[in-house]
C-alpha cells in the first residue's frame, strides 16, 4: 500500500518545517507498511494452506480498519490530513471518545492523537484512567511543552520560568513527569521518541499498535515559534534497547524531569508488559472480537 | 376504595421489602398500588420511610392521611403520628421482638391480615422470592395471626405489573436494542444502570461505568459513531459535565441518548429527594444552536415507551435525545394493567468505521468530512441543523403522543403539568371539573397545547420547581401567561389529596 492512499485534499496549515509534517509522514508510512506486511502474511498463507482456512482468516488488513481521535490544537489537525475514519474530538477528551469508539467496535486498530496542555491539563483524569482500563489503543502524543495554537500558554510539561503572555511572571510550577506518572498507574507500553527521527518513530509506532493492550508513545515535538528554551533536546538523546524491566523503566523515567537544561533523554520502549486488555476481560467484547463482528450486527 | 400505608425505620432495617412483599400480594390479588420512597443520603441509620398507597382502580400517587403506620423504630411514631387518621392503626415492631431477620415478613403478614386478604397470597407471595421458603411462611402466619381484619379486600380481575422508574428506563432500553449504557454513578440516575447492568450478558449489552460523567458523554459519543445503539444517564450535576459533549452531539451527528433523573439543585442539593427543576438545562444545555428532543415520561408506562422512542428518535434524526424523569419517577414504584405501546424498532444504517472511511468531528466540515472555516459551508451546516426541527416535529407529530389530556375533556378548567407530577395530577382531578394537559414532548411542543389554553376559562399550572418552568417555556411558545401556579419545591412530590385541595381552592 502506498502512504499516499492515506493522503487527502485538505490543505496543511501546520507551519513550514514543523515537526508535526514528519509525524504525519511517519503515521502514514506505518499504516501503510502494517497494511502492506499483513497482507502479504495473508496472501502467503493462503497460497501454502487450503482455501477455506484463507477465507475463514480476515482477507487482510485495511485502510478501514484502521480509526483515529484527535484533540484540539496543533497536533490535531492531522485529523484532516490522514484518510482514515475518525472523531475530531473535543479538547481533552480524544482518549475517552477513542474508548468509546472501542467500546462500540473493539476490532478496529484505534490511534488516539494528543497534545501536552490537551492530555494534561484539560484531560488528565482520562489519561491514568486509560492505564486502569488497559483498551488495546494506541495513544501519540505530540509534546512541545506549550500551548502553541492559542499562542504559547504554559502547559503542564513546560519548564519552570517560562514566560508567556499568560504567565509574565514566568511560570512557578515544576513541570509533570507524564511516563513516571504513566508507569506508577501501571502502564503497559510507554515510548519515547523524537518527531524529527522517522525510522525511529515507524519503528516505535509499529511496535506500540501492535502490543495488546494500552500503548502511549510520547513523541517530543519542537514548536518553531512558541518555548523556543525548551528546544535544546536533541544532543541529550540517546536510544535505549526495548525494556520490559520496571525497576528500569522507573530508572529510565526518572532520567528527564522535564525542567532542568542536563541530564540524558532516553528514546525509545521504556516499559512494555503483558496485561489483559479492556476487550478481553469483558466477555461482550471479546465475543465480538472472536467473531470478528460488532454491535450493529449482533 | 383507598388505603394508605406508611412503613417507617431506619435504613437498612428493611422497610422496602415490606412494601414490596405488600405491594406484590396485593398486585396478584387485583389490587393498584403506588409506593413512594422518602429516604436519607445514607447508609445505615437515619429516618427513612414509604407510602404504599392501594386502590380498586389505576392510581399513580400517595396521599397525606394515613390508614397504617407500620413503625420499626420510635422516630417513625413521632414522626408521622399526626398522620394518621382517627380510626387508623399502628403496627410497631416491638410487637415481634424475637423475630430477627424475618422481622418484615412478619409485618407483611400483619398488614395482610388487617387488609383482609387470605394469608395463602402472601405465602404465594413468600414462595416466588425464597428458594427456602418454610421459615419465612412461619413469620408471615405469626405476623398474620396478630391482628384482626380491618378492612376486607375482595380479590379483583386486574392483572397487575409493578415496575419503578428506573426499571422502566432499562426495559424500554433493552426493547429497543441498547448495546451499550456508559454512565457514572449518580442519585437518583443510578438505578437504571443497575438493571441494565444485572444481566448484561444474558441481554447482550454492556454497562459501563466510566471515570466521570465527561468520559462516559464522550465515550457515548464514540460508541454510537461505532455503530452501537448507545445511551448515558445521570442527574443535575453530571448533566451539567456533559454539557460540552452534548454540544459536540450537535455538530457531529452523532446519535445520543441521555437519561437526565433530576434532584434538587443548585449544587449538591437534597440529593435524594425530587424536583422538577432541570427542565430548563434539558432544553438548553450545551454551547451554540442545535435540534435536541427533551421526552418526559409520568409514569413506568410512559418510560418504557418514551425511552424507547428517545433512542428511535436519536438515530433516526442524528440527534440529541434527553429522557427527562426525577427521583420520584426513577424510584416510585408504579402497578398498572396496561401493556406499553408496540415498540418502534430500527437498526443502524448509517455509514461506521471499520466498514467505510467515515469522519465526525467537532469542528464544521465539509463534505468529505474535514474541518473547514468557510463562511458559506458554516451557513448551510447551520441551516441543515435547524431545518431538522420541523422535520422532526413533523414526524413525531405523526407518531408519537406529544401530550396526553386526562380527567373531563369537555371541561374549561385546564391543569398544565409534566413529567413525574402527571400522577398526582391525574388522581387530584379525579371528582373535579377539571382537565389534564400531561405534556409529554417539552420540545419539541406540540401545536395541540395553544389550542388547548386558547380553549380554556382557567388555566392552572402545577410544576415541582420554583420558578414554573414548563410554564415559561410556554409562555415563551405561545405569548400566553399561566396567571395560577402551583408549584412545590421542597424537595417532595404533591400527595394528590394536598394538590386537589390547592386546586380545589383557585377553581
Amino acid at each position: 500500500m502506498n502512504p499516499n492512499d492515506l493522503s487527502t485534499k485538505s490543505e496543511n496549515t501546520w507551519c513550514p518545517g514543523c515537526p508535526n509534517h514528519m509525524i504525519l509522514a511517519s503515521v502514514k508510512q506505518t499504516i501503510s507498511d502494517l497494511i502492506t506486511k499483513q497482507n502479504k502474511t495473508v496472501h502467503q498463507r493462503s497460497g501454502l494452506t487450503s482455501t477455506s482456512e484463507a477465507v475463514n482468516q480476515r482477507s487482510g488488513l485495511t485502510k478501514e480498519d484502521f480509526a483515529i481521535t484527535t484533540d484540539i490544537g496543533c497536533h490535531a489537525k492531522i485529523f484532516d490530513y490522514l484518510n482514515l475514519s475518525g472523531i475530531y474530538c473535543l479538547h481533552g477528551r480524544a482518549l475517552p471518545t477513542g474508548i468509546g469508539m472501542k467500546l462500540g467496535n473493539p476490532n478496529l486498530k484505534l490511534l488516539t492523537f494528543v497534545g501536552d496542555g490537551a492530555m494534561y491539563a484539560e484531560g488528565m483524569e482520562h489519561f491514568v484512567h486509560a492505564f486502569k482500563y488497559n483498551t488495546d489503543m494506541t495513544l501519540i502524543l505530540h509534546d512541545n511543552q506549550s500551548f502553541s495554537l492559542t499562542t504559547g500558554q504554559p502547559t503542564p510539561t513546560t519548564q519552570t520560568g517560562y514566560v508567556s503572555k499568560a504567565s509574565p511572571l514566568g511560570t512557578f510550577d515544576k513541570p509533570f513527569n507524564p511516563l513516571k506518572l504513566a508507569l506508577a498507574a501501571n502502564a503497559t507500553f510507554i515510548a519515547r521518541v523524537s518527531a524529527r527521527d522517522m525510522k525511529h518513530m515507524q519503528e516505535v509506532f509499529t511496535k506500540a499498535i501492535q502490543h495488546k493492550g494500552f500503548s502511549f508513545v510520547e513523541v517530543i515535538q519542537d514548536c518553531l515559534i512558541f518555548n523556543l528554551e525548551s528546544n535544546t533536546k536533541d544532543s541529550r538523546m540517546y536510544k535505549i534497547k526495548d525494556n520490559k524491566d520496571k525497576s528500569i523503566a522507573e530508572k529510565l523515567t526518572n532520567e528527564y524531569d522535564y525542567n532542568t537544561k542536563d541530564g540524558k533523554i532516553p528514546m525509545g520502549i521504556i516499559y512494555q508488559s503483558a496485561e489483559p486488555t479492556l476487550e478481553e476481560k469483558w466477555p461482550q467484547l471479546n465475543k465480538l472480537i472472536k467473531s470478528k463482528s460488532y454491535w450493529k450486527n449482533k | 376504595m383507598r388505603l394508605n400505608i406508611l412503613i417507617g425505620g431506619k435504613a437498612g432495617q428493611g422497610i422496602n421489602k415490606v412494601s414490596e412483599i405488600v405491594s406484590n400480594t396485593l398486585g396478584n390479588f387485583g389490587y393498584f398500588t403506588f409506593n413512594y420512597r422518602d429516604y436519607q443520603s445514607l447508609i445505615r441509620g437515619g429516618h427513612n420511610f414509604n407510602v404504599l398507597s392501594i386502590s380498586e382502580e389505576q392510581i399513580e400517587s400517595h396521599e397525606t392521611k394515613m390508614n397504617i403506620i407500620v413503625a420499626l423504630d420510635e422516630r417513625t411514631l413521632k414522626t408521622h403520628k399526626q398522620a394518621l387518621k382517627k380510626d387508623g392503626q399502628i403496627i410497631t415492631s416491638e410487637q415481634f421482638e424475637n423475630e430477627g431477620r424475618n422481622l418484615n415478613i412478619t409485618l407483611a403478614g400483619a398488614l395482610i391480615k388487617i387488609l383482609g386478604i387470605p394469608l395463602t397470597e402472601l405465602e404465594n407471595e413468600i414462595k416466588s422470592q425464597f428458594k427456602k421458603s418454610e421459615e419465612a411462611i412461619i413469620s408471615a402466619k405469626k405476623g398474620f395471626d396478630s391482628q384482626e381484619n380491618k378492612f376486607s379486600l375482595k380479590k379483583l380481575k386486574n392483572k397487575i405489573s409493578i415496575l419503578s422508574g428506573s426499571e422502566a428506563v432499562a426495559i424500554g432500553a433493552r426493547n429497543s436494542g441498547l448495546d451499550l449504557y456508559i454512565a457514572y454513578p449518580m442519585t437518583p440516575a443510578t438505578n437504571a444502570m443497575h438493571e441494565l447492568a444485572k444481566n448484561q450478558i444474558e441481554d447482550n449489552l454492556m454497562a459501563f461505568q466510566a471515570e466521570s460523567e465527561i468520559a462516559a458523554a464522550n465515550m457515548a459519543l464514540g460508541a454510537s459513531f461505532s455503530g452501537a445503539k448507545t445511551m448515558t444517564g445521570t442527574s443535575g450535576g453530571g448533566f451539567d459535565l456533559m454539557g460540552e459533549a452534548l454540544s459536540l452531539q450537535g455538530i457531529s451527528e452523532i446519535p445520543l441518548t441521555v437519561y437526565l433523573a433530576s434532584r434538587p439543585g443548585p449544587g449538591t442539593g437534597v440529593p435524594t429527594y425530587t424536583a422538577q427543576a432541570d427542565l430548563d438545562i434539558a432544553l438548553r444545555a450545551g454551547h451554540g444552536e442545535f435540534p435536541r428532543f427533551v421526552i418526559a415520561p409520568g409514569n413506568a408506562t410512559e418510560t418504557i415507551e418514551k425511552t424507547s422512542e428517545a433512542l428511535f428518535l436519536a438515530e433516526k434524526f442524528k440527534t440529541l435525545s434527553i429522557i427527562l424523569g426525577d427521583k420520584h419517577l426513577a424510584e416510585s414504584e408504579f402497578s398498572s394493567n396496561k401493556k406499553p405501546a408496540k415498540t418502534p424498532k430500527f437498526k443502524i444504517s448509517r455509514k461506521i468505521p471499520g466498514e467505510s472511511i467515515t469522519k465526525a468531528a467537532s469542528y464544521e466540515v465539509d463534505t468529505s468530512g474535514n474541518s473547514t472555516e468557510s463562511y458559506s459551508i458554516t451557513e448551510k451546516n447551520v441551516n441543515a441543523r435547524v431545518a431538522k426541527y420541523e422535520k422532526s416535529k413533523q414526524f413525531i407529530n405523526d407518531n408519537f403522543g406529544m401530550i396526553k389530556i386526562h380527567g373531563n375533556k369537555n371541561s374549561k378548567n385546564l391543569i398544565i403539568g409534566w413529567g413525574s407530577t402527571s400522577g398526582a395530577i391525574k388522581d387530584a382531578i379525579k371528582n373535579l371539573d377539571a382537565k389534564f394537559l400531561q405534556v409529554l414532548y417539552c420540545k419539541p411542543l406540540s401545536n395541540q397545547i395553544r389550542k388547548e389554553m386558547e380553549k380554556a376559562n382557567n388555566i392552572i399550572l402545577v410544576e415541582e420547581n420554583v420558578t414554573g418552568q414548563l410554564g415559561r417555556l410556554l409562555r415563551e411558545k405561545t405569548g400566553i401567561k399561566i396567571e395560577n401556579r402551583l408549584l412545590k419545591y421542597n424537595g417532595r412530590p404533591f400527595h394528590s389529596d394536598e394538590l386537589k385541595k390547592y386546586i380545589e381552592e383557585i377553581l
